[in-house]
């Protein structure tokens, strides 16, 4: 079986790009194929110019699992400083940086926790928080908004376009289709192929649709001819 | 590779063991109750065994004779009878009987008196004992009392140790690098598993990080648990066993630590292999089992059949335990264990080696 077919797409920086769809649209391995942690079977993807999976391209990119994938017995503190020792940073900058990300995701005052006594939500934001600490220039975060109280998701996209505006790019996936409308662009995926991309405005107007899911059930629907 | 990365990995493992003092605990005391339980479990010859003594001797020899029997190896029972004795072996009351004739005293000026043992075969081990205590008694008694025990004298001149070298001290070394082998695979099947299953293992990958790193960097981190296991090993040996040592020890710390990280190596590589946990745990035994019987850890490799003898040449065991062995009792350096030396750095190279190229086609 192949997750993905046929899928073209390039990223400019300075945006945040939405991967749009259902469970086994292939958003995550597409994710994974531009960490190079998942070797597509055909075709290639790169990363600033560098083939993914290169240590050079890995640097620059700060990744969030769909899955929290944390040391559950140490600190958020130690994890935090183990992924950013990985990324190369060290000493008097690290402390900073970890304190940096921890005060984004609110749980500053919880850095001597360990991460096992944290909520699932306390962990995604932890989770958030290791992909931002490298101050990357590209960001794979999915599902980054899972478990997130509104209020806070409001925070994150804000978050985001702080970012694009100092010139990073993110790539996301989510199944909150209403609020991937703050995305700069969305790509819509079914069945491992791409429906559409644009800015949601674009997508929205070319299905003459009101919003997301409307313009994405129209989607499958010309493309399945009727059956859906 | 970069050092950097590598003590980031290895600075998270010990980290983890700081916050969890259980695993601490049993890191430590698991090479201790190791020690305790070969030590006196293994450690020592049969003594107080219960023995029938049948004396019809009317001179002075057939007593000399019996004063002269090792202390506490025998608990002797008198019994009236040649008949009575045997009945005593074959129902199960004595190990033994030593019956010593009526013209003992008389005959042994001759050359010709003779003792007649009755054994409980069941147990090798104890009949030979009483062999032992019997032979010694005599060769004691005949030769104060003048009278040669035997034509042939025979001369024994300990090369290394003596005839009263505590079992303990010869069969230390080979617990040691046993508990070593014991812990260090287990920790790191475990190890690995662990960071797959929680998704971990990729997350990592995701990083800069590469395999070798992250293989070198838990073998960083685990070696110190050898170091501070080998630590107990040694302790408990010396205080609690009162074990002498001839060799250098810090040599000794040292082929420990190198055997331990071929095992890491190893127990890193059949992680990475297998599919799930259960598989993974599933390797523990096989790789335990064999190395404990025909090693030559606490076994020698003379008592394997012939034919199986070949075995022992691939188990990285037989080079850890002959390396310390050499070192403890024989008080050998670099040039008596090159070979063994030599053996464990190939296995350490090439179970790391294997690791790194597993390891990396997980991720």
């Amino acid at each position: 079986m192949t997750a993905l077919a046929d899928v073209t797409l390039e990223v400019p920086s300075g945006l945040v790009l939405g991967l749009l769809g259902p469970n086994g649209a292939g958003k995550t391995t597409l994710i994974r194929i531009l960490l190079g942690l998942t070797r597509p079977t055909a075709g290639d993807a790169s990363i600033f110019g560098r083939p993914v999976g290169h240590p050079s391209a890995r640097a620059r990119v700060g990744y969030m699992p769909q899955d929290v994938a944390l040391y559950t017995d140490l600190t958020v503190e130690e994890n935090l400083e183990l992924f950013g020792r990985l990324y190369g940073l060290r000493g008097a900058r690290l402390r900073a940086r970890s304190r940096e990300v921890l005060a984004v995701v609110h749980l500053a005052e919880r850095r001597r926790s360990l991460v096992a006594e944290l909520s699932g939500g306390m962990r995604r934001r932890v989770s958030f928080a290791a992909a931002l600490l490298p101050d990357p220039d590209l960001l794979l975060l999915d599902e980054p908004t899972v478990g997130v109280d509104p209020e806070l998701r409001s925070e994150f996209w804000e978050y985001f376009h702080h970012l694009t505006e100092s010139g990073k790019t993110i790539v996301l996936t989510t199944h909150y289709l209403e609020e991937a409308n703050r995305a700069d662009r969305v790509v819509f995926l079914h069945g491992g192929a791409i429906l559409a991309t644009g800015s949601p405005e674009e997508v929205k107007a070319r299905t003459g649709a009101s919003s997301l899911e409307e313009t994405f059930l129209r989607l499958v629907r010309a493309r399945t001819g009727g059956r859906t | 590779m970069a050092l950097r990365r590598v003590l980031a990995i290895a600075r998270k493992s010990l980290g983890q063991l700081a916050h969890d003092r259980r695993t601490v605990a049993f890191v430590l005391l698991v090479p201790l109750v190791l020690m305790l339980v070969f030590g006196y479990g293994f450690g020592g010859q049969p003594t107080h065994i219960a023995t029938v003594v049948v004396n019809e001797d009317r001179g002075p020899a057939g007593a000399a004779f019996l004063a002269a029997l090792p202390g506490g190896v025998l608990d002797l029972t008198a019994s009236g009878s040649n008949a009575s004795a045997w009945s005593t072996v074959n129902s199960g009351g004595a190990w033994a009987a030593i019956v010593i004739g009526p013209n003992f005293t008389a005959n042994a000026k001759t050359g010709t008196a003779s003792i007649t043992l009755y054994l409980d075969g069941t147990s090798p081990t104890i009949a030979a004992a009483v062999v032992s205590a019997v032979q010694t008694a005599l060769e004691r008694a005949l030769a104060s009392n003048g009278t040669a025990g035997s034509p042939v004298r025979l001369t024994s001149d300990y090369v290394y140790g003596s005839s009263s070298t505590p079992f303990i001290d010869t069969i230390a070394p080979g617990i040691m690098a046993l508990a070593i082998l014991f812990i260090t695979t287990v920790l790191s099947i475990i190890v690995l598993v662990r960071e797959r299953s929680a998704g971990l293992l990729e997350r990592l990958f995701a990083s800069p990080l590469r395999p070798a790193e992250f293989v070198a960097g838990h073998a960083v981190g685990l070696s110190v648990v050898v170091l501070a296991q080998a630590a107990v090993l040694f302790v408990s040996a010396l205080a609690i066993f009162h074990a002498t040592f001839a060799g250098n020890l810090l040599f000794a710390y040292g082929v420990l630590l190198l055997f331990g990280v071929g095992n890491l190596g190893l127990g890193m590589l059949l992680s990475a292999a297998a599919r799930s946990e259960f598989q993974a745990i599933q390797f523990i035994p096989l790789l335990l089992i064999p190395q404990i019987l025909f090693a030559g850890a606490l076994f020698p490799i003379e008592a394997i059949p012939l034919s199986f003898r070949p075995i022992s040449d691939i188990l990285p065991l037989t080079y850890a335990a002959r390396a310390l062995q050499d070192i403890l009792l024989r008080g050998w350096g670099v040039a008596g264990v090159a070979v063994d030396l030599l053996a464990l750095g190939i296995y350490a190279v090439l179970m790391l080696g294997g690791a790194m190229v597993l390891v990396r086609r997980q991720a």
